[in-house]
């Protein structure tokens, strides 16, 4: 009997179960969610893909001047922010979004493309003209 | 000769087609209640606000495949929840519910003196399938399943009697029918002119009341006593084999058990379908019936779960002495009025 | 084996059981004659996965050896580190990982709490405390970015600070933990269903508790004050004050009763770590693909379940040579079969609940040949061969 009190309280309340997904708690400030990639920022290092535990990132084309970019498979990520850590120029940060869901493995793999000095210099070039 | 007037009274209202609809509003009501009490939404988007939601799981089960152990005895394992599906069935037959020939009278599809016995015997009947069908399921599980709810009927039948032969001591039958009629009439007397045994006699039905309902908790099956289903300790218990079409059978007798529990608690307690004009019976009905779910309901999220000799002790401890005061008290009561 | 005897498995997939591990009951009726437990039906080979990654990625490896357990293990593992080392951590780091400990004891007592509820088919209150749960998740939300696996300690120090702004707001949080279990205590003091099932059900004596090498709340609540936090302090427990809670009775309700004055107990030391919180850097440097002198270290904490030992060996490389985790269930399963022999069919879920196991932190894997008293290891082929070979008995 001890528990009807509370029983008759919540009876007359609100329920505390939220409908989800019409309605949404927002993620606390600093939650470990989704990468987002900086192409200007990103040097090549590699770093990001020799620290991961999870073995998560790929690096595209070599590391240094040649890399191309990253890809991030979210399905093997920890999201434990290691990457964003160890990052010399902060080019990969995790931010809040955490609704990853997807209906295939493509739809969970980030392919984030570098912006290359020689591509950097190809559009210097074309935006002097205008 | 069978009339059209009965085989709709039978099939259709407030037949089996009714019973039916009505044991899944049911099942819905003691969710949902139980939701609210534990602070939380229950059934929502089915329907409703989730009002289709037992229709749902019912055609679910059915279309799942249905298992037969290769070491369980077919026969048995197949006629059981036959029987708990279609025994409570034909004892919700017996209690009054509406009339089909006139929107303002009551009374059961069937009616005859001593018809009370007969439900009691019926509710006896579905036990017995319980163990029959746990023990033929040939699981360790299933067997410590049956065996609980064996011990469980020896601990609750006697109580669950004697609390129902009070009213009938006191309205003077053992037919359903007339036991609402007459307490419609004491009802009636009681108005016009109001004695001193009123208070007396309210206060022995309404021990008799919680006496019943404690015995229909532990018929049902609901905590604080879902000793044999306890799903912690024993998984399924009694009913871990089932699957598919037999365990949607199982679930849809579950909810008509719930049904004829609270159309009893009504009948012999509350008046049954009775209430004043111009609402008729069947709205009465349903009101008290889901009044009675209500406290069921409280009552079962409210406790955690007896160990089965603990309830043993218990009720023959409190239980059975309780019930033979409330009866002798009867008697005495009704030899003064 | 008598004809009247019967065996009940439970496990390895059972209600009761939140993990996979194999109890084989002889029952008679309703009354347990003896219990055979197996474990390792959760074995991953973690520490032989330890030993091919650097120790910045052992640190995310070893938090997920068990979801509730995750600070722990990696409080152990950094203070082993950092031993080898020779590294000293700031001030402020040492608060910041007892804070996150202890949130992480709150957490996981008011778990098992529930957990224990729905053992004895209480399913409201189960309900109730893990709503109540959501405030300490949120906290640690809030403070580490994560709802489990944490990941706040790091070789050298914490990775994220606690702003000073947000200290009210957690200070507030932590009441309404602290208000709402002391509401659950009450609950469970004075529910006679609860009293039922929970006093004097699985009772294990004092003497037997040592005996039998429980450790831990399992042990505290059988009269035995022993708390690796007070006896070998590690980090700053030595300079925060606070109560070893211990029970006498060795029952389940001694049990509750020891886990819900911990959480208290923990509440009233994190509100003194935010109260203390020193100045300064939160972490030293280390590279993340750096290399760790040659040595050996061995640390003990008190993890929410009993004393988590962890030993390192580092030959100079940048991945460890050897890593050995012992977790507290283990140590506590003799003592949950002697708490299991003479009870009911009814009281099993309690009491396996009742030591809080937690299977995935327990399995590690030896050989052992009990009637020829050798012990020797298998290859990972051996093991397949076996495993396939057993099946088709």
């Amino acid at each position: 009997m001890a528990m009807e009190k509370e029983l008759l309280k919540s009876f007359v309340q609100k329920p505390c179960t939220l409908i989800y997904p019409f309605e949404k708690l927002p993620p606390a400030k600093g939650l470990r969610g989704k990468h987002v990639y900086d192409p200007e920022k990103c040097i090549g290092c590699g770093l990001c893909a020799r620290v991961c535990p999870a073995f998560a990132i790929e690096i595209v084309g070599g590391t240094g001047p040649k890399c191309e970019g990253l890809i991030v498979d979210l399905g093997k990520c920890l999201f434990c922010q290691q990457c964003e850590e160890v990052c010399p120029r902060d080019a990969l940060k995790l931010t809040e979004e955490y609704e990853l869901a997807a209906l295939s493995h493509e739809g969970c793999v980030l392919v984030f493309k570098r912006k290359t000095p020689e591509k950097k210099e190809e559009e210097k070039k074309v935006e002097q003209p205008a | 000769m069978v009339q059209a007037v009965d085989l709709v009274q039978l099939l259709i209202f407030p037949g089996f087609l009714f019973i039916l609809a009505y044991a899944m509003f049911s099942e819905w009501v003691s969710r949902k209640l139980a939701a609210r009490l534990q602070n939380r939404v229950g059934p929502l988007h089915t329907g409703w606000k989730g009002i289709l939601q037992p229709l749902a799981d019912f055609i679910k089960l059915l279309a799942k495949e249905d298992i037969t152990p290769s070491a369980a005895d077919g026969f048995i394992f197949t006629a059981a929840p036959l029987l708990i599906f279609a025994l409570p069935l034909a004892a919700l037959l017996l209690v009054p519910i509406q009339s089909i020939a006139s929107l303002w009278s009551y009374g059961s599809v069937v009616s005859f003196e001593g018809d009370l016995i007969v439900v009691l015997f019926l509710l006896t009947l579905v036990i017995l399938s319980i163990f029959l069908g746990g023990w033929s399921s040939s699981n360790r599980f299933a067997a410590v399943g049956a065996t609980r709810a064996a011990l469980q009927m020896l601990a609750y039948e006697i109580p669950l009697g004697l609390a129902a032969i009070g009213p009938a001591i006191l309205y003077g039958s053992l037919s359903i029918n007339t036991i609402v009629n007459n307490q419609v009439k004491g009802f009636m007397a009681f108005l016009s002119a109001p004695s001193i045994f009123a208070l007396p006699v309210a206060f022995v039905m309404a021990v008799g009341f919680g006496i019943f309902t404690i015995c229909l908790l532990a018929e049902l099956e609901m905590r604080p006593f879902d000793i044999p289903e306890a799903e912690t300790e024993i998984v399924g218990g009694w009913q871990v084999e089932y699957s598919g079409k037999k365990l949607g059978l199982l679930w849809l007798g579950r909810d008509v058990k719930l049904v004829l529990a609270s159309a009893l608690l009504t009948s012999l307690f509350l008046g049954g379908p009775a209430g004043p004009a111009p609402i008729p019976p069947i709205v009465w009905f349903v009101l008290k019936t889901v009044f009675c779910i209500f406290i069921v309901s409280n009552l079962s999220v409210l406790f955690a779960r007896y160990r089965i000799d603990q309830m043993l002790k218990g009720s023959w401890q409190y239980l059975v002495p309780l019930a033979i005061v409330q009866v002798m008290a009867v008697i005495a009561l009704n030899g003064v009025i | 084996m008598s004809e009247r005897e019967f065996v009940i498995p439970i496990g390895p997939q059972h209600p009761a059981l939140k993990e996979p591990a194999n109890f084989m009951f002889k029952v008679e009726g309703e009354y347990v004659v003896d219990v055979v437990p197996r474990v390792g039906y959760n074995h991953r080979g973690i520490e032989k996965a330890m030993e091919s990654r650097t120790y910045i990625q052992n640190l995310y490896l070893i938090e997920r050896i068990c979801g509730i357990c995750s600070n722990a293990h990696q409080t152990c593992y950094t203070l082993n580190v950092e031993e080898v080392l020779g590294m000293e951590i700031p001030e402020r780091a040492k608060y910041i990982r007892v804070f996150m400990a202890e949130l992480e004891r709150i957490h996981s007592h008011l778990l098992w709490l529930g957990v224990a509820a729905h053992e004895i088919g209480f399913d409201t209150l189960f309900f109730y405390i893990w709503r109540d749960r959501e405030v300490v998740m949120d906290l640690l939300e809030m403070v580490s970015g994560n709802r489990v696996n944490y990941a706040m300690p790091t070789i050298g120090g914490v990775r994220r600070d606690i702003p000073a702004d947000k200290i009210p707001e957690y200070h507030k949080m932590l009441d309404i933990l602290a208000e709402r279990t002391k509401y659950y205590k009450g609950v469970a003091a004075s529910e006679k269903t609860i009293m039922n099932r929970a006093a004097g059900v699985g009772v294990l004596k004092k003497a037997d508790a040592i005996r039998l090498s429980a450790t831990g709340p399992n042990l505290r609540s059988c009269g035995v004050p022993n708390d690796r936090r007070r006896d070998t302090p590690y980090l700053v427990y030595d300079e925060i004050p606070f109560n070893v809670i211990s029970y006498d009775g060795g029952d389940q309700l001694a049990q509750v009763l020891t886990r819900v004055d911990e959480v208290f107990e923990s509440v009233k030391i994190c509100k003194y770590c935010l109260d203390h919180l020193p100045d300064g850097p939160i972490r030293e440097k280390f590279s993340p693909l750096g290399k760790v002198p040659e040595g050996e270290a061995v640390n003990i904490v008190e993890a929410q379940r009993g004393e988590l030992i962890h030993y390192i060996q580092s030959r100079g490389a940048d991945k460890p040579y050897r890593y050995k985790i012992r977790a507290p269930t283990l140590a506590n399963i003799p003592s949950l079969v002697e708490r299991l022999k003479g009870g009911y069919i009814a009281d099993i879920p309690i009491v396996l609940a009742g030591i809080d196991p937690c299977f995935s932190c327990t399995d590690r894997m030896t050989m052992v040949d009990e009637g020829k008293g050798k012990q020797w290891d298998v290859t990972g082929e051996q093991l397949r061969r076996y495993g396939i070979e057993w099946y088709k008995q």
